[in-house]
């Protein structure tokens, strides 16, 4: 639906178009993948994480700005290539300051819509709700915060998810060429993690589980069940030329359901270009 | 026919004027001796009135950026802000010296903006909020932007006394605190200005880590 209202509108409105081509490509490693709680169990691995999307951006009024955009991402991992992705998706989103200038205070109210496609059972269609708000400090510090609903649905209800999501970060910029982010999520909601059975403590409170060979020997259970996640996170983003910035982010984060916890420790590195 | 007398006085002291002109190199430098470019330096002579403006000044949009990013004009010029991309631009300015908005437009707006009030004006853009520039308003005709070698040259300067000084869009504190006086007379003289500068954070062009800004 917001797929074709996106396109519909995308293509109506070339004459006032204003194009936007966004890439990023990079290295991501989760410490956890496999969000195990014991360390026999854990399973790290890096991936190459791409993204390009085109968008679209009306101004509406002086204050008011609608965009749309289409996108294609995909994530291919080193060692356990049943997590890799592609897929493409479609946003639209309407921002609104209140006033003129980048210091003006904004509102953003955003919906992204897309499939994603493995070539395992953990396909399907994720949707992504999101408010964000932002307002600048003063011409170097500016904070921003907002709340996130996801929902993925897949043809294997075990892998539909629903999460929540609230952040807050503040953005710093250093020089005119570099920028630091200091953040913190708090994320409520599905969590999927794999222990080698048996593991009556999990199943005990998992909402539903099933036997995988994701991570191959031994055989894992995956547990389905309701998780809350503190992270912590920091990212540097470095202007390389006019088009084109290199980022680095590390975030700890720390998932409970008690007395079930694991820890994931993500560094990612990208390239981002935008014209 | 003899001249007149008035004729022959008027002719000899626009020639000795002209005789006397001088030019004036400023140098300027950031606290660490790096060039410093897109500083305005600027001459006022001791008790003379100003000439009028003589002609409009343009700053463009191109390329989603003003050019030039440094403008200098004298007080009471028009100023026309065309765009020559093929987007809209929504150009404004929240300093006191001069506030305007120009709402959202293609091509070249109707009316220029006249800078009537001497200052330093920060230019911003509405949609793109990397594109910045600034225009010194000035209340003299003898001024320069330095180029990339932190050097302009003032010239057909009357002789006589000035006041120079200079102003660069990172410059901590006011410019008086940095002004010199200098004779000018027939020839080039040379002065050195050293410019304390704020680090430039200015808004990116290349993908950020903020949310709020293009999108």
């Amino acid at each position: 639906m917001t797929l074709s209202i996106v396109l519909l509108i995308l293509f109506s409105s070339f004459a006032r178009a204003e194009w936007r081509f966004e890439g990023e490509t990079g290295v991501v490693y989760n410490s956890n993948l496999s969000n195990s709680d014991r360390s026999a169990d854990v399973r790290d691995d890096w991936a190459w994480r791409s993204d390009i999307s085109a968008a679209n951006g009306l101004q509406l009024t002086r204050d008011l700005r609608l965009n749309l955009g289409a996108d294609m991402r995909g994530e291919v991992w080193d060692r356990f290539d049943a997590f890799n992705t592609i897929g493409p998706g479609a946003s639209a989103g309407l921002r609104y300051r209140f006033g003129l200038g980048r210091q003006a205070p904004w509102v953003l109210l955003e919906d992204r819509f897309g499939y994603d496609r493995f070539h395992t059972a953990q396909s399907g269609y994720d949707n992504v709700l999101n408010f964000q708000t932002g307002i600048a400090l003063s011409d170097r510090i500016a904070l921003e915060g907002g709340y996130a609903f996801e929902s993925f649905v897949s043809p294997n209800d075990f892998y539909d998810r629903q999460v929540h999501r609230g952040n807050a970060r503040m953005v710093f910029d250093v020089t005119s060429s570099l920028q630091v982010t200091v953040g913190y999520t708090y994320r409520e909601g599905d969590v999927i993690s794999y222990a080698v059975p048996p593991r009556p403590d999990i199943a005990r409170f998992s909402i539903e589980r099933e036997d995988q060979d994701e991570f191959g020997q031994p055989l894992r259970t995956a547990y389905k069940l309701l998780g809350r996640t503190h992270a912590l996170s920091f990212s540097i983003a470095y202007q390389l030329m006019k088009y084109a910035s290199v980022q680095l982010g590390y975030e700890y984060a720390i998932t409970t359901h008690d007395p079930l916890q694991y820890e994931n420790h993500l560094v990612e590195a990208n390239i981002a270009v935008a014209y | 026919m003899r001249p007149s007398r008035g004729f022959v006085v008027l002719t000899v002291l626009v020639f000795a004027g002209d005789l006397l002109a001088g030019s004036l190199e400023v140098i300027v430098k950031d606290d660490k001796g790096r060039p410093g470019s897109d500083a305005v330096a600027y001459a006022v002579a001791a008790g003379a009135a100003s000439a009028a403006p003589k002609k409009q000044a343009v700053v463009d949009q191109r390329d989603k950026q003003f050019v030039p990013y440094v403008t200098a004009v004298q007080v009471g010029t028009a100023v026309i802000f065309p765009n020559s991309d093929n987007i809209r631009h929504h150009v404004y300015s929240f300093s006191p010296a001069k506030k305007f908005e120009l709402p959202l437009y293609s091509g070249v707006p109707a009316e220029p903006v006249v800078f009537d009030k001497v200052g330093f004006i920060t230019l911003g853009c509405n949609i793109h909020d990397w594109m910045i520039a600034y225009v010194a308003v000035l209340p003299t005709p003898y001024f320069q932007v330095t180029r990339q070698d932190g050097r302009a040259v003032l010239k057909d300067l009357p002789a006589g006394q000035y006041t120079v000084q200079v102003w660069h869009p990172a410059l901590k504190g006011q410019p008086e605190a940095l002004a010199q006086r200098i004779d000018v007379g027939g020839g080039t003289k040379s002065l050195l200005f050293t410019l304390p500068l704020k680090h430039d954070v200015r808004a990116k062009r290349a993908p950020g880590l903020t949310t709020g800004g293009y999108r």
